[in-house]
Protein backbone atom coordinates (compact mmCIF):
# COMPACT_ATOMS: atom_id res chain seq x y z
CA UNK A 1 0.00 0.00 0.00
CA UNK A 2 2.67 2.57 0.93
CA UNK A 3 4.90 1.59 -2.38
CA UNK A 4 1.70 1.84 -4.34
CA UNK A 5 1.33 5.50 -2.81
CA UNK A 6 5.39 6.34 -3.25
CA UNK A 7 4.71 5.00 -6.96
CA UNK A 8 1.83 6.78 -7.61
CA UNK A 9 3.58 10.17 -6.18
CA UNK A 10 6.56 9.56 -8.52
CA UNK A 11 4.19 9.15 -11.31
CA UNK A 12 2.19 11.84 -10.79
CA UNK A 13 5.58 14.44 -9.84
CA UNK A 14 6.75 13.06 -13.51
CA UNK A 15 3.94 14.10 -15.19
CA UNK A 16 3.76 17.19 -13.70
CA UNK A 17 7.22 17.59 -15.43
CA UNK A 18 6.58 16.42 -19.08
CA UNK A 19 3.61 18.40 -19.54
CA UNK A 20 5.45 21.65 -18.21
CA UNK A 21 8.09 20.35 -20.72
CA UNK A 22 5.99 20.11 -23.64
CA UNK A 23 4.45 23.28 -22.82
CA UNK A 24 7.93 24.60 -23.23
CA UNK A 25 9.15 23.14 -25.87
CA UNK A 26 10.29 25.20 -28.95
CA UNK A 27 11.02 22.84 -31.73
CA UNK A 28 14.42 24.70 -33.14
CA UNK A 29 15.96 23.93 -29.13
CA UNK A 30 14.88 20.47 -29.32
CA UNK A 31 16.69 20.01 -32.96
CA UNK A 32 19.84 21.77 -31.39
CA UNK A 33 20.03 19.62 -28.37
CA UNK A 34 19.34 16.42 -30.03
CA UNK A 35 21.98 17.32 -32.57
CA UNK A 36 19.43 15.65 -34.43
CA UNK A 37 16.88 16.56 -37.22
CA UNK A 38 14.37 14.32 -38.48
CA UNK A 39 13.08 15.19 -42.29
CA UNK A 40 10.08 13.94 -43.25
CA UNK A 41 10.45 12.62 -47.32
CA UNK A 42 9.22 10.70 -49.80
CA UNK A 43 11.99 8.10 -51.47
CA UNK A 44 9.49 6.08 -53.66
CA UNK A 45 9.17 9.68 -56.11
CA UNK A 46 12.55 9.74 -57.85
CA UNK A 47 14.11 11.85 -58.87
CA UNK A 48 13.19 14.17 -55.95
CA UNK A 49 13.55 11.09 -53.52
CA UNK A 50 14.36 7.28 -54.65
CA UNK A 51 17.10 4.95 -54.04
CA UNK A 52 20.60 4.85 -55.13
CA UNK A 53 21.69 0.61 -56.04
CA UNK A 54 23.48 0.61 -53.00
CA UNK A 55 20.35 1.22 -51.24
CA UNK A 56 20.95 4.83 -50.10
CA UNK A 57 18.67 7.82 -50.17
CA UNK A 58 19.31 10.41 -53.23
CA UNK A 59 17.65 12.47 -55.16
CA UNK A 60 17.08 16.52 -54.74
CA UNK A 61 14.91 16.31 -52.02
CA UNK A 62 17.50 13.65 -50.35
CA UNK A 63 20.48 16.51 -50.98
CA UNK A 64 18.46 19.42 -50.30
CA UNK A 65 17.96 18.08 -46.52
CA UNK A 66 21.62 16.53 -46.33
CA UNK A 67 22.76 19.91 -47.53
CA UNK A 68 20.15 21.82 -44.41
CA UNK A 69 21.88 19.26 -41.71
CA UNK A 70 25.11 19.85 -42.84
CA UNK A 71 25.06 23.43 -42.83
CA UNK A 72 23.72 23.42 -39.60
CA UNK A 73 25.95 20.59 -38.31
CA UNK A 74 22.80 18.30 -37.51
CA UNK A 75 22.88 14.05 -37.58
CA UNK A 76 20.16 13.52 -40.31
CA UNK A 77 17.47 11.14 -40.27
CA UNK A 78 14.43 10.59 -42.79
CA UNK A 79 11.36 9.93 -41.99
CA UNK A 80 10.14 7.89 -45.10
CA UNK A 81 6.85 9.18 -45.92
CA UNK A 82 4.14 9.10 -48.53
CA UNK A 83 2.26 12.17 -50.34
CA UNK A 84 -0.87 11.88 -48.55
CA UNK A 85 1.16 11.16 -44.95
CA UNK A 86 3.48 13.86 -45.28
CA UNK A 87 1.59 16.67 -43.21
CA UNK A 88 -0.08 14.25 -40.41
CA UNK A 89 4.27 13.49 -39.70
CA UNK A 90 4.86 17.00 -38.75
CA UNK A 91 1.39 17.73 -37.45
CA UNK A 92 2.13 14.54 -34.87
CA UNK A 93 5.12 14.86 -34.28
CA UNK A 94 6.82 12.29 -35.82
CA UNK A 95 9.28 14.62 -37.89
CA UNK A 96 10.76 17.76 -37.70
CA UNK A 97 10.01 19.39 -41.19
CA UNK A 98 9.02 18.02 -44.53
CA UNK A 99 11.25 18.55 -47.58
CA UNK A 100 9.59 15.90 -50.05
CA UNK A 101 8.24 18.05 -53.46
CA UNK A 102 5.57 20.17 -51.09
CA UNK A 103 3.94 22.75 -52.96
CA UNK A 104 2.23 25.86 -51.08
CA UNK A 105 -1.31 26.08 -51.13
CA UNK A 106 -3.87 27.97 -49.12
CA UNK A 107 -5.40 24.81 -47.70
CA UNK A 108 -2.51 23.42 -46.56
CA UNK A 109 -0.97 26.96 -45.23
CA UNK A 110 -4.12 26.68 -42.94
CA UNK A 111 -2.56 23.37 -40.77
CA UNK A 112 1.27 24.15 -41.40
CA UNK A 113 3.73 26.63 -41.81
CA UNK A 114 5.29 27.18 -45.35
CA UNK A 115 9.15 28.80 -45.53
CA UNK A 116 10.16 30.56 -48.59
CA UNK A 117 10.14 28.37 -51.73
CA UNK A 118 13.24 26.34 -52.47
CA UNK A 119 12.31 25.14 -55.73
CA UNK A 120 9.31 24.80 -58.19
CA UNK A 121 7.61 22.52 -59.70
CA UNK A 122 5.32 22.10 -63.09
CA UNK A 123 2.57 20.33 -63.08
CA UNK A 124 0.67 18.85 -66.08
CA UNK A 125 -1.24 15.87 -67.37
CA UNK A 126 0.93 13.76 -69.47
CA UNK A 127 0.04 11.33 -71.98
CA UNK A 128 1.10 9.00 -74.14
CA UNK A 129 2.91 10.60 -77.07
CA UNK A 130 0.39 9.02 -79.98
CA UNK A 131 -1.76 10.24 -78.40
CA UNK A 132 -3.47 13.64 -79.71
CA UNK A 133 -4.52 15.51 -76.91
CA UNK A 134 -4.44 19.08 -76.73
CA UNK A 135 -6.81 20.53 -74.51
CA UNK A 136 -8.84 19.86 -71.43
CA UNK A 137 -11.63 18.72 -74.16
CA UNK A 138 -9.76 16.17 -74.86
CA UNK A 139 -9.22 14.63 -71.79
CA UNK A 140 -13.06 14.72 -71.25
CA UNK A 141 -13.74 10.90 -69.95
CA UNK A 142 -10.40 9.80 -70.04
CA UNK A 143 -9.07 7.84 -67.41
CA UNK A 144 -6.31 10.27 -65.79
CA UNK A 145 -3.89 8.47 -62.94
CA UNK A 146 -2.85 10.64 -60.07
CA UNK A 147 -1.30 10.05 -56.57
CA UNK A 148 -3.99 10.18 -54.04
CA UNK A 149 -3.68 13.57 -51.67
CA UNK A 150 -1.48 15.48 -54.03
CA UNK A 151 -2.04 18.44 -55.16
CA UNK A 152 -2.85 17.55 -58.76
CA UNK A 153 -5.52 15.04 -57.24
CA UNK A 154 -7.02 17.92 -55.11
CA UNK A 155 -6.94 20.19 -58.13
CA UNK A 156 -8.41 17.89 -60.94
CA UNK A 157 -11.20 16.95 -58.86
CA UNK A 158 -12.30 20.24 -58.31
CA UNK A 159 -12.98 20.32 -61.80
CA UNK A 160 -16.23 19.13 -61.78
CA UNK A 161 -17.29 20.87 -64.91
CA UNK A 162 -14.40 18.83 -67.23
CA UNK A 163 -16.04 15.40 -66.69
CA UNK A 164 -12.41 14.15 -66.25
CA UNK A 165 -12.10 10.34 -65.02
CA UNK A 166 -9.71 10.02 -61.97
CA UNK A 167 -8.28 6.82 -60.86
CA UNK A 168 -6.16 7.72 -57.55
CA UNK A 169 -3.59 5.49 -56.58
CA UNK A 170 -1.88 5.29 -53.41
CA UNK A 171 1.37 7.24 -54.12
CA UNK A 172 3.55 7.63 -57.09
CA UNK A 173 5.14 4.74 -57.44
CA UNK A 174 2.18 2.85 -58.23
CA UNK A 175 0.86 5.67 -60.64
CA UNK A 176 4.11 5.46 -62.54
CA UNK A 177 3.48 1.77 -62.25
CA UNK A 178 0.36 2.45 -64.07
CA UNK A 179 1.31 4.52 -66.46
CA UNK A 180 4.33 1.66 -67.89
CA UNK A 181 1.94 -1.12 -67.70
CA UNK A 182 -1.05 0.27 -69.17
CA UNK A 183 -3.69 0.91 -67.13
CA UNK A 184 -3.31 4.61 -67.56
CA UNK A 185 -2.10 6.82 -70.79
CA UNK A 186 -2.97 9.66 -68.79
CA UNK A 187 -1.59 11.23 -65.23
CA UNK A 188 -1.49 14.41 -63.55
CA UNK A 189 1.91 14.42 -62.14
CA UNK A 190 4.99 16.98 -62.00
CA UNK A 191 6.69 17.10 -65.43
CA UNK A 192 9.41 15.82 -64.03
CA UNK A 193 8.11 12.41 -63.71
CA UNK A 194 5.94 12.44 -66.84
CA UNK A 195 9.76 13.03 -68.66
CA UNK A 196 11.18 9.99 -66.56
CA UNK A 197 8.83 7.30 -67.45
CA UNK A 198 9.95 7.39 -71.15
CA UNK A 199 13.16 7.92 -70.18
CA UNK A 200 13.20 4.13 -68.53
CA UNK A 201 10.39 2.92 -70.50
CA UNK A 202 11.32 3.85 -74.12
CA UNK A 203 8.28 1.66 -75.69
CA UNK A 204 5.53 4.36 -73.96
CA UNK A 205 7.12 7.98 -73.92
CA UNK A 206 4.72 10.19 -72.49
CA UNK A 207 5.05 14.07 -72.70
CA UNK A 208 3.31 17.11 -71.15
CA UNK A 209 -0.11 17.56 -72.72
CA UNK A 210 -2.31 20.24 -71.14
CA UNK A 211 -0.67 22.52 -68.04
CA UNK A 212 -2.10 22.08 -64.55
CA UNK A 213 -0.16 24.89 -62.59
CA UNK A 214 3.27 25.27 -61.04
CA UNK A 215 3.70 24.72 -57.78
CA UNK A 216 6.35 26.82 -55.11
CA UNK A 217 7.88 23.71 -53.28
CA UNK A 218 8.91 24.97 -49.67
CA UNK A 219 9.84 23.23 -46.31
CA UNK A 220 6.77 22.26 -44.41
CA UNK A 221 6.89 22.48 -40.43
CA UNK A 222 4.24 22.46 -37.56
CA UNK A 223 2.84 25.98 -36.98
CA UNK A 224 4.10 28.01 -34.50
CA UNK A 225 7.52 27.68 -34.51
CA UNK A 226 8.73 30.74 -35.61
CA UNK A 227 12.53 30.84 -34.25
CA UNK A 228 12.76 27.31 -36.83
CA UNK A 229 10.90 29.22 -39.43
CA UNK A 230 13.56 32.02 -39.50
CA UNK A 231 16.43 30.14 -39.69
CA UNK A 232 15.19 27.96 -42.74
CA UNK A 233 14.25 31.11 -44.25
CA UNK A 234 17.84 32.01 -43.88
CA UNK A 235 18.99 29.02 -45.32
CA UNK A 236 16.78 29.00 -48.05
CA UNK A 237 17.73 32.77 -49.33
CA UNK A 238 21.53 31.66 -48.72
CA UNK A 239 21.58 28.77 -51.09
CA UNK A 240 19.42 30.35 -53.89
CA UNK A 241 21.76 33.13 -53.70
CA UNK A 242 24.71 31.13 -54.15
CA UNK A 243 22.98 28.77 -56.42
CA UNK A 244 23.68 25.52 -54.51
CA UNK A 245 19.94 25.31 -54.55
CA UNK A 246 19.50 25.14 -58.35
CA UNK A 247 22.70 23.18 -58.92
CA UNK A 248 20.62 19.87 -56.84
CA UNK A 249 17.60 20.60 -58.82
CA UNK A 250 19.04 20.46 -62.30
CA UNK A 251 21.54 17.73 -61.28
CA UNK A 252 18.00 15.53 -60.71
CA UNK A 253 15.59 17.44 -62.75
CA UNK A 254 17.53 17.95 -66.09
CA UNK A 255 15.92 21.57 -66.01
CA UNK A 256 16.78 24.61 -64.23
CA UNK A 257 14.96 25.93 -61.56
CA UNK A 258 12.76 29.72 -62.47
CA UNK A 259 14.81 32.59 -63.53
CA UNK A 260 14.09 34.18 -60.13
CA UNK A 261 15.17 31.05 -58.42
CA UNK A 262 18.71 30.34 -59.94
CA UNK A 263 21.21 32.48 -57.83
CA UNK A 264 23.59 35.32 -58.82
CA UNK B 1 -0.98 18.09 -26.37
CA UNK B 2 -4.17 18.96 -26.76
CA UNK B 3 -6.40 17.47 -29.80
CA UNK B 4 -8.83 19.32 -31.54
CA UNK B 5 -11.58 16.68 -32.92
CA UNK B 6 -13.76 18.68 -35.70
CA UNK B 7 -15.56 15.41 -37.14
CA UNK B 8 -18.14 17.86 -38.46
CA UNK B 9 -15.63 18.78 -41.35
CA UNK B 10 -15.54 15.00 -41.94
CA UNK B 11 -18.90 14.20 -42.07
CA UNK B 12 -19.93 16.77 -43.95
CA UNK B 13 -19.03 14.06 -46.69
CA UNK B 14 -20.94 11.39 -45.72
CA UNK B 15 -22.07 10.61 -49.48
CA UNK B 16 -18.50 9.38 -50.16
CA UNK B 17 -17.99 7.62 -46.97
CA UNK B 18 -21.34 6.26 -48.52
CA UNK B 19 -20.54 5.10 -51.75
CA UNK B 20 -16.83 3.75 -50.60
CA UNK B 21 -19.08 1.52 -48.23
CA UNK B 22 -20.73 -0.07 -50.92
CA UNK B 23 -17.79 -0.57 -52.85
CA UNK B 24 -16.76 -2.62 -49.63
CA UNK B 25 -19.46 -4.95 -49.35
CA UNK B 26 -19.66 -5.08 -52.89
CA UNK B 27 -16.18 -6.55 -53.06
CA UNK B 28 -16.77 -8.69 -50.05
CA UNK B 29 -19.97 -10.30 -51.41
CA UNK B 30 -18.44 -11.20 -54.84
CA UNK B 31 -15.36 -12.18 -53.21
CA UNK B 32 -17.56 -14.45 -50.63
CA UNK B 33 -19.47 -16.02 -53.66
CA UNK B 34 -16.80 -16.79 -56.27
CA UNK B 35 -14.25 -17.29 -53.66
CA UNK B 36 -16.40 -19.77 -51.49
CA UNK B 37 -17.08 -21.36 -54.68
CA UNK B 38 -13.23 -21.51 -56.06
CA UNK B 39 -12.37 -23.08 -52.68
CA UNK B 40 -15.02 -25.52 -52.40
CA UNK B 41 -14.11 -27.00 -55.78
CA UNK B 42 -10.24 -26.46 -54.40
CA UNK B 43 -10.86 -28.61 -51.32
CA UNK B 44 -12.80 -31.43 -53.46
CA UNK B 45 -9.28 -31.24 -56.21
CA UNK B 46 -7.02 -31.51 -53.03
CA UNK B 47 -8.54 -34.69 -52.08
CA UNK B 48 -9.09 -35.79 -55.65
CA UNK B 49 -7.23 -39.32 -56.14
CA UNK B 50 -6.27 -37.59 -59.53
CA UNK B 51 -2.68 -36.74 -58.46
CA UNK B 52 -2.19 -34.05 -60.98
CA UNK B 53 -5.62 -32.21 -59.93
CA UNK B 54 -4.56 -32.85 -56.03
CA UNK B 55 -1.20 -30.85 -56.34
CA UNK B 56 -2.82 -28.33 -58.70
CA UNK B 57 -4.71 -27.57 -56.30
CA UNK B 58 -2.34 -27.91 -53.86
CA UNK B 59 0.22 -25.55 -55.03
CA UNK B 60 -2.67 -22.79 -55.69
CA UNK B 61 -3.57 -23.19 -52.25
CA UNK B 62 0.77 -22.50 -51.03
CA UNK B 63 1.34 -19.97 -53.66
CA UNK B 64 -1.66 -17.78 -52.19
CA UNK B 65 -1.23 -18.59 -48.54
CA UNK B 66 2.69 -17.72 -48.61
CA UNK B 67 2.15 -14.46 -50.38
CA UNK B 68 0.98 -10.91 -49.41
CA UNK B 69 -2.18 -9.99 -50.91
CA UNK B 70 -0.96 -6.59 -51.43
CA UNK B 71 1.63 -8.12 -53.89
CA UNK B 72 -1.28 -10.53 -55.51
CA UNK B 73 -3.31 -7.46 -56.28
CA UNK B 74 -0.51 -5.53 -58.10
CA UNK B 75 0.42 -9.00 -59.91
CA UNK B 76 -3.17 -9.08 -61.24
CA UNK B 77 -3.03 -5.41 -61.79
CA UNK B 78 -0.12 -4.54 -63.52
CA UNK B 79 0.39 -8.28 -64.79
CA UNK B 80 -2.69 -8.20 -66.85
CA UNK B 81 -2.18 -4.86 -68.14
CA UNK B 82 1.50 -5.69 -69.54
CA UNK B 83 -0.07 -8.40 -71.41
CA UNK B 84 -2.79 -5.81 -72.78
CA UNK B 85 -5.88 -7.06 -71.37
CA UNK B 86 -7.00 -3.63 -69.42
CA UNK B 87 -9.83 -4.72 -66.66
CA UNK B 88 -11.08 -1.75 -64.30
CA UNK B 89 -9.74 -1.32 -60.61
CA UNK B 90 -12.87 -2.98 -59.45
CA UNK B 91 -12.80 -5.99 -61.84
CA UNK B 92 -9.18 -6.26 -60.82
CA UNK B 93 -9.88 -6.10 -56.68
CA UNK B 94 -12.43 -8.36 -57.19
CA UNK B 95 -10.64 -11.13 -58.87
CA UNK B 96 -8.14 -10.51 -56.67
CA UNK B 97 -9.94 -11.17 -53.54
CA UNK B 98 -11.71 -14.28 -54.88
CA UNK B 99 -8.36 -15.92 -55.72
CA UNK B 100 -6.86 -14.73 -52.24
CA UNK B 101 -9.78 -16.26 -50.54
CA UNK B 102 -10.78 -19.00 -51.99
CA UNK B 103 -7.23 -20.52 -50.87
CA UNK B 104 -7.67 -19.99 -47.44
CA UNK B 105 -11.55 -21.02 -48.12
CA UNK B 106 -10.02 -24.36 -49.78
CA UNK B 107 -7.71 -25.45 -46.28
CA UNK B 108 -10.98 -24.68 -44.15
CA UNK B 109 -13.34 -26.60 -46.42
CA UNK B 110 -10.70 -29.71 -46.50
CA UNK B 111 -11.10 -29.41 -42.56
CA UNK B 112 -14.34 -29.68 -42.73
CA UNK B 113 -14.46 -32.67 -45.51
CA UNK B 114 -11.78 -34.67 -43.38
CA UNK B 115 -14.29 -34.38 -40.58
CA UNK B 116 -16.92 -36.61 -42.09
CA UNK B 117 -16.38 -39.71 -40.56
CA UNK B 118 -16.03 -42.63 -43.34
CA UNK B 119 -18.99 -44.54 -41.64
CA UNK B 120 -21.45 -42.03 -42.30
CA UNK B 121 -20.94 -42.00 -46.10
CA UNK B 122 -21.00 -45.88 -45.75
CA UNK B 123 -24.19 -45.75 -44.06
CA UNK B 124 -25.95 -43.44 -47.10
CA UNK B 125 -24.84 -45.65 -49.52
CA UNK B 126 -26.36 -48.58 -47.23
CA UNK B 127 -29.03 -47.06 -47.89
CA UNK B 128 -28.76 -46.85 -51.76
CA UNK B 129 -28.63 -42.76 -51.63
CA UNK B 130 -27.23 -41.83 -55.02
CA UNK B 131 -23.26 -40.43 -55.51
CA UNK B 132 -25.08 -37.06 -55.77
CA UNK B 133 -27.53 -37.16 -52.73
CA UNK B 134 -24.09 -38.91 -50.89
CA UNK B 135 -22.18 -35.60 -51.53
CA UNK B 136 -24.76 -33.47 -51.33
CA UNK B 137 -26.49 -34.29 -48.02
CA UNK B 138 -23.85 -36.91 -46.44
CA UNK B 139 -20.68 -34.75 -47.32
CA UNK B 140 -20.83 -31.27 -48.43
CA UNK B 141 -23.60 -29.75 -46.33
CA UNK B 142 -22.45 -31.47 -42.79
CA UNK B 143 -18.70 -30.21 -44.04
CA UNK B 144 -19.90 -26.90 -44.58
CA UNK B 145 -21.90 -26.55 -41.13
CA UNK B 146 -18.54 -27.90 -38.93
CA UNK B 147 -16.22 -25.12 -40.38
CA UNK B 148 -18.65 -22.42 -40.65
CA UNK B 149 -17.83 -20.28 -38.23
CA UNK B 150 -14.27 -20.44 -39.50
CA UNK B 151 -15.53 -19.87 -43.02
CA UNK B 152 -17.31 -16.63 -42.23
CA UNK B 153 -14.85 -15.49 -40.02
CA UNK B 154 -12.08 -15.51 -43.07
CA UNK B 155 -14.64 -13.83 -45.30
CA UNK B 156 -15.05 -11.42 -42.78
CA UNK B 157 -11.56 -10.89 -42.22
CA UNK B 158 -11.15 -10.95 -46.25
CA UNK B 159 -13.74 -7.73 -46.44
CA UNK B 160 -11.29 -5.68 -43.74
CA UNK B 161 -8.62 -7.18 -46.22
CA UNK B 162 -9.96 -5.30 -49.23
CA UNK B 163 -8.89 -2.23 -47.73
CA UNK B 164 -5.84 -3.06 -49.82
CA UNK B 165 -8.24 -2.70 -52.91
CA UNK B 166 -7.43 1.35 -52.43
CA UNK B 167 -3.64 0.77 -53.89
CA UNK B 168 -4.77 -0.06 -57.28
CA UNK B 169 -7.39 3.15 -57.26
CA UNK B 170 -10.74 0.96 -56.53
CA UNK B 171 -12.33 3.95 -54.97
CA UNK B 172 -13.48 1.72 -51.60
CA UNK B 173 -14.21 3.07 -48.25
CA UNK B 174 -10.19 3.05 -47.37
CA UNK B 175 -9.32 4.85 -50.24
CA UNK B 176 -12.22 7.17 -49.53
CA UNK B 177 -10.88 7.96 -46.24
CA UNK B 178 -7.30 8.74 -47.87
CA UNK B 179 -8.69 11.14 -50.07
CA UNK B 180 -11.25 12.81 -47.32
CA UNK B 181 -7.87 12.82 -45.16
CA UNK B 182 -5.51 14.16 -47.39
CA UNK B 183 -8.42 17.17 -48.45
CA UNK B 184 -9.46 18.15 -45.19
CA UNK B 185 -5.98 17.03 -43.29
CA UNK B 186 -8.19 15.49 -40.15
CA UNK B 187 -6.73 12.26 -40.73
CA UNK B 188 -7.79 11.02 -36.62
CA UNK B 189 -11.60 12.14 -37.20
CA UNK B 190 -11.71 10.24 -41.01
CA UNK B 191 -9.72 7.10 -39.81
CA UNK B 192 -11.46 6.65 -35.94
CA UNK B 193 -14.95 7.22 -38.88
CA UNK B 194 -14.47 4.53 -40.76
CA UNK B 195 -13.37 2.08 -38.55
CA UNK B 196 -16.93 2.06 -36.97
CA UNK B 197 -18.01 1.93 -40.29
CA UNK B 198 -15.72 -1.27 -40.92
CA UNK B 199 -17.48 -2.34 -37.69
CA UNK B 200 -20.80 -1.60 -38.79
CA UNK B 201 -19.91 -3.74 -42.10
CA UNK B 202 -18.80 -6.73 -39.98
CA UNK B 203 -21.38 -6.62 -37.55
CA UNK B 204 -23.90 -6.80 -41.02
CA UNK B 205 -21.72 -9.49 -42.66
CA UNK B 206 -22.31 -11.58 -39.65
CA UNK B 207 -25.98 -11.38 -39.31
CA UNK B 208 -26.06 -11.81 -43.31
CA UNK B 209 -23.74 -15.04 -42.46
CA UNK B 210 -25.96 -16.35 -39.34
CA UNK B 211 -28.84 -16.18 -41.54
CA UNK B 212 -27.36 -17.92 -44.37
CA UNK B 213 -26.57 -20.46 -42.09
CA UNK B 214 -30.14 -20.96 -40.96
CA UNK B 215 -30.87 -21.17 -44.56
CA UNK B 216 -28.45 -23.42 -45.24
CA UNK B 217 -28.29 -26.09 -42.46
CA UNK B 218 -32.03 -27.75 -41.87
CA UNK B 219 -30.47 -29.59 -38.54
CA UNK B 220 -29.01 -26.34 -37.31
CA UNK B 221 -32.39 -24.57 -37.66
CA UNK B 222 -34.30 -27.02 -36.50
CA UNK B 223 -31.89 -27.51 -32.97
CA UNK B 224 -30.33 -24.47 -32.86
CA UNK B 225 -27.08 -26.17 -31.40
CA UNK B 226 -23.98 -26.11 -32.95
CA UNK B 227 -22.73 -28.90 -34.65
Amino acid sequence: MKHGKIILAALAAGMAFATVNVAKADLLDDIMKAKKIRIATDLAIPPSGMMDSAMKPTGSDVETAQLLAKDWGLQLEFIQTTGATRIPNVQTGKADIIISTLSVTPDRAKVIDFSKPYAALASDVGCLKSLNIKSWDDLKDKKIGVSRGTTQDTMLSKMTDKHLNLSRYEDDATMVTAAVSGQADCIGTSATIIAQIGKTNPARVFEPKVPITTFDLAVGMKKGEPRLMEKVNAWVEANIKNGKLNAIYKKFHGADLPPNMRGS
Amino acid sequence: MAINLDFPTVWARWPSFLDGATLTLELALMATVFGGTLGTLCAVGRRSRNSTIASLSGAYVEAIRNTPFLVQIFLVYFGLASLGLKLSAFTVAAMALTINVGAYTTEIMRAGFDAIPRGQIEAAEGLALSRFQVYWHIVLLPAMEKVYPSLTSQFVLMMLASSVCSQISAEELTAVANFIQSDTYRAFETYITIAVIYVVLSLVLRAGFWGLGLVLFPRLRRLGTPL
